[in-house]
């Protein structure tokens, strides 16, 4: 009877109509919306071409790639990102994951208040936040100057100048990013067994025992998906980069995805700027490989080493 | 689950309902809104109802989104005394910001280019506009007498064939704040070495002595070019030159830009000119926070702009950049003409796009009603429109092009194509504040034209 | 050890509170800047301090916001495109994840990947190519202009958080419908779905708030007000030469109200959804 039931439903499951039907739309959409202004894009970066008219011009074949690896603005844009991308991971994710679990633990009304408003900048336009940050960083009257001027500093800092800009663009993202990561985090927390947790405590673990054994592990499947949207997330940086500082002053804030805009449509070098995604693309794939790589090892590792403990 | 049903449902009848209506076919038909009319001419008196032709209808893309005051009252002004004179006649308007202007107008140029379109009569923009053909040829003769300024039409022209017609005519100046620099016992510098010394005085007060919009680049090399038209003169051939070539060797591009980089050493403009941009810096003029403005003449406008403090607005003045030590060009200023309106070649409404245009530029209307809402100054004729009661600042921007030996032409970050306008006007920030020296700039931005 | 922990409690959950106050008001300060700036008058907005009391209160700033600012017009533009965007979002996302996580077939690695693919595309790319296909198609002006591109970007995004917490549903609720005799959609809709709640609420929210304050293709898609969305309501107000900084705030409150509003609602359903979801033993 058991081996009946399984035909059964492996029949239902492999049913190819039903396959289909269930992924046309979702595969529709993605050839209409996505893979074809990227085949063009792709086609266009092989071009000269600044945008404006009809006609794509000449065929320059590598020269946009090649001049891109020369172009010191894209080194410092990926560098940005990298940054952008260790900071997500080593400082925002830690304290989101760490949010998130203490949330978890709260129950109640409080539980709900916190992460209702742990949210709220999320929930407003990207150009707010902006505007707000330009303020804070005003060498005159902003925020942060401010604050130093009531310690005693002279409070004269220049917060978005060569040297600081980047940080303090990294400081705003980060901040910024971190509504997602706790939101993310708490799903996933939530969907994990209660069962689990009172098993732990009838065997007599405390609190950060039973983060690091039981909720950490359990989570690796979302930490790994909000990992690697942390990273593509960092490369695709554009509307509050645009709105801060547009990769200024000089291209110390530049970011991929503000490059990208600003050579394919400021710089009238529309080809460069396809170029440019389609490198952003490949990186991201790259990118993406390896994290999963990354995490499939650690995966096995474990358990390797839980195997061997003998149990 | 019922939520997720009642969901579906609504999506259903919502999406019955669109197409319903999606199947009508979208003929932009809304006219524009009539804004709180304050200017002082508005010419509704005249209704003569032209219908001799059919229905027209055609679609003006302008980069003034302010419809309210400006020049983009101005707009919206002929725009709306058009419709009424032409009854036959519905105009649309799209209006978007600079930067975002430029970005759909590409998108317009491979489908859809509106029949009216704002340009700029500058290589950086209509270099490659003019390339792809997306502009209808004017007949240069039509405009005989409308009073264009001599030499206003040129950038506007490609192999002797016109395209468009110049709006504005604009230079650079600093607007001061007259009230406080009475109240401090400071004087209009006439020299630029008094320039950098009064900028000592006002920073000891903790007032910034420039608001400059360096975050947006342009601002900046227009400061740039204004120091060399006083150094040198007129420099549209060396800076050509120099474009062409991709080498900046001259040591004019040399001079201005050390003489920048050491006034912004000196603390001339407020602290992080180099990251704030416009409506910052304009702020912080207008809320006295910064003694002058280092802006373009459209913002004559700033004094009958009613938002802005009586005591400050009604005591703008302005001067031009101040001669430099040895330099050539003490009496010529940095002027140009940008701003303009074309026609689209592939508009199916031309004669009407066109009839319009010039009805645009009959200098009645926009020079007249730009004149009598203080803005800036027009590239035509306009001493006819003396009302008598000209803001101070739009008496003095005609005593500055009056008196003037001569003018630059374009400045410098539009006199090569877009990718080099973008490079200068990101590196002119490095070179500013100290990131970067002379020499690199100049190499950067020579690499830039190759 | 436990004497210990009791002593330590105390204090450490006091700290905790405290810490959690801190970051509460950090995060809720945006807001409440937003707020009090859109009731100050343009010239009062470069105090030296951190917020203003203004000295009148300027209502006025949000008359012209909702009047100038075509607020309901754009409202129900967004409102409308959003709610569908998220509708169906969760609806595609949902047949195929389904399809590519529990389904037998061959090709359910490369779709998968395919589909995933989409996340790393970025939307400046396809500004002009979209443009261009969509005008040739005229869809430019219309409602699928951003409908399409909304759903396409958004669908990653839902399609991998979706199979990511499917994976979580244990495989015997399966079997015992299809014992029931369940067919494939009326599994996945009548039995799934409901164990979702979480995903869902998240994929909504995350999707609606991907979408809300988009502008960049609303930009280049649309030219006539018709159909215009929310942030042009803020793009109208800003220009090269606008300096009226407290009326651009009120818009950017009224823009952002329904979004905190939505926000709210669906909120609550994380928590309920989580509830019943967790003892689905």
């Amino acid at each position: 009877m058991f081996y009946t039931r399984r035909t059964h439903m492996n029949k239902l499951y492999s049913n190819k109509l039903i396959i289909f039907s269930l992924v046309l739309p979702g595969l529709l959409l993605f050839v209409f919306a996505l893979l074809a202004p990227i085949i063009l894009s792709v086609y266009y970066g092989f071009m000269d071409y600044s945008g404006m008219g009809k006609a794509a011009a000449d065929f320059i074949g590598l020269d946009n790639y090649k001049n891109l690896m020369g172009d010191k603005a894209f080194w410092m844009s990926l560098r940005n990102s990298i940054l952008l991308a260790i900071g997500f991971i080593c400082i925002q994710h830690p304290i989101a994951i760490g949010v998130a679990a203490v949330l978890d633990k709260l129950q109640g009304k409080a539980e709900g208040f916190f992460r209702c408003v742990y949210f709220i900048p999320n929930v407003i336009s990207v150009a707010i936040i902006a505007y707000l940050w330009k303020f804070i960083y005003n060498p005159s009257f902003g925020l942060f100057n401010n604050i130093l001027k009531v310690f005693g500093f002279a409070g004269k800092v220049n917060w978005l100048s060569a040297d600081n800009a980047i940080w303090s663009v990294l400081l705003v993202l980060i901040w910024h990013g971190f509504g997602w990561g706790m939101l993310i985090y708490y799903t996933g927390i939530k969907n994990i067994d209660p069962v689990l947790y009172e098993a732990a405590a009838i065997d007599g673990a405390d609190a950060r025992t039973t983060f690091f054994r039981i909720t950490l592990p359990l989570m690796k499947p979302v930490i790994q998906v909000n990992v690697t949207l942390a990273v593509i997330s960092a490369l695709k940086q554009l509307e509050t980069v645009y709105l801060l500082t547009n990769g200024g002053p000089g291209n110390s804030t530049q970011f991929m995805g503000n490059f990208l805009y600003q050579q394919a449509f400021q710089a009238g070098k529309y080809g460069y700027g396809n170029a440019i995604g389609v490198v952003f693309i490949a990186i991201c794939l790259i990118t993406t490989v390896l994290l999963n790589k990354a995490f499939a090892e650690k995966k096995t590792a474990r358990r390797l080493k839980n195997g061997t403990a003998g149990e | 689950m019922k939520r997720k049903l009642l969901a579906t449902l609504l999506a259903v009848a919502m999406t019955a309902t669109l197409l319903a209506g999606c199947t009508q076919k979208t003929t932009p038909t809304e006219s524009t809104k009539t804004p709180a009319a304050t200017t002082q001419a508005s010419q509704a008196a005249t209704t003569k109802a032209t219908e001799s032709a059919g229905p027209v209808t055609f679609k003006v893309f302008s980069n003034l989104p302010d419809r309210k005051t400006g020049q983009g009252l101005v707009e919206q002004t002929m725009i709306d005394n058009y419709t009424k004179e032409n009854t036959n006649v519905k105009i649309t308007v799209e209006a978007l910001d600079d930067a975002a202007y430029k970005t759909k107008f590409k998108a317009y140029s491979i489908e859809g280019m509106p029949d009216v379109v704002s340009i700029w009569g500058q290589p950086s923009f209509l270099d490659e506009v003019l390339a792809a053909g997306v502009l209808a040829p004017l007949n240069e003769a039509d405009y005989k007498d409308y009073g264009f300024i001599s030499g206003s039409l040129d950038g506007f022209k490609k192999d002797g064939v016109l395209y468009g017609l110049p709006r504005n005519s604009d230079m650079e100046s600093f607007y001061y704040n007259a009230k406080m620099f009475e109240d401090n016992g400071w004087k209009v510098p006439a020299t630029y070495d008094e320039l950098l010394a009064l900028a000592d005085t006002i920073n000891a007060k903790g007032i910034a002595p420039v608001a400059m919009a360096g975050g947006d680049g342009w601002p900046l090399v227009g400061y740039l070019s204004d120091i060399m038209v006083k150094m040198n003169g007129p420099f549209s051939d060396i800076v050509t030159n120099a474009i062409t070539k991709g080498d900046f060797s001259d040591p004019l591009f040399k001079q201005a830009t050390d003489l920048l980089a050491a006034s912004a050493k000196a603390d001339l403009f407020q602290a992080g000119y180099d990251t704030q941009d416009y409506a910052t810096a304009k702020n912080l003029f207008i809320n006295g926070q910064a003694a002058m403005f280092y802006m373009g003449s459209w913002e004559a406008s700033m004094a009958l702009d009613t938002t802005i403090d009586e005591a400050i607005r009604t005591n703008i003045k302005a001067f031009t950049m101040p001669a430099v030590a040895d330099g050539k060009g003490s009496t010529s200023i940095l002027a140009w003409n940008g701003g303009g309106y074309a026609v689209s070649a592939s508009s199916e409404v031309k004669a009407e796009a066109t009839k319009f245009l010039n009805y645009m530029f009959k200098p009645e209307n926009l020079s007249k009603i730009g004149w009598e809402n203080g803005v800036g100054m027009s590239a035509q004729d306009e001493t006819a429109f003396m009302t008598g009661k000209e803001t101070d600042l739009q008496k003095q921007f005609l005593d500055f092009l009056k008196n003037a030996s001569n003018t630059s032409g374009t400045p410098v970050n539009d006199c090569g194509t877009a990718t080099f306008k973008t490079s200068i006007e990101s590196e002119i920030q490095s070179v500013c504040n100290g990131t970067v020296t002379t020499d690199k700039f100049l190499a950067a931005i020579g690499a830039a034209c190759k | 050890m436990e004497r210990l922990g009791n002593k330590k409690r105390p204090l450490s959950k006091s700290i905790l509170w405290l810490i959690l106050i801190v970051m509460a008001v950090i995060q809720i300060f945006p807001l409440v800047w937003l707020l009090d700036f859109s009731l100050a008058s343009s010239n009062e907005l470069f105090t030296k301090g951190l917020l203003i009391i203004p000295k009148k209160i300027q209502w006025g700033n949000y008359v012209k916001a909702f009047i100038d600012g075509n607020y309901l017009l754009y409202l129900r533009n967004s409102l409308l495109i959003n709610t569908l965007a998220v509708v169906i979002v969760v609806i595609v996302s949902m047949m195929a994840a389904f399809a590519c996580r529990r389904m037998h077939w061959k090709l359910s690695m490369p779709v998968k990947t395919i589909l995933l693919l989409g996340m790393m595309i970025p939307i400046s790319a396809t500004l002009l190519p979209n443009y261009k296909i969509y005008s040739i198609l005229h869809l430019t002006d219309t409602i699928w202009a951003l409908l399409i591109p909304y759903v396409a970007f958004s669908l990653p995004q839902g399609f991998f958080l979706m199979g990511s917490f499917m994976e979580s549903i244990p495989v015997e609720l399966e079997e015992a419908a299809v014992i029931d005799g369940c067919g494939i959609y009326r599994m996945l809709f009548s039995v799934i779905a409901p164990l979702l709640k979480a995903s869902i609420a998240t994929i909504s929210i995350m999707t609606f708030l991907n979408n809300w304050n988009e502008f960049m293709m609303a930009k280049t898609y649309l030219s006539s007000p018709k159909w215009k969305t929310l942030p042009f309501a803020i793009l109208d107000f800003t220009g090269e030469y606008s300096s009226n900084y407290a009326i651009q705030f009120a818009v950017m409150a009224l823009a952002a109200a329904p979004a905190v509003i939505v926000y709210l609602a669906l909120n609550k359903h994380i928590t309920k959804g989580l509830a019943l979801g967790a003892v689905k033993g």
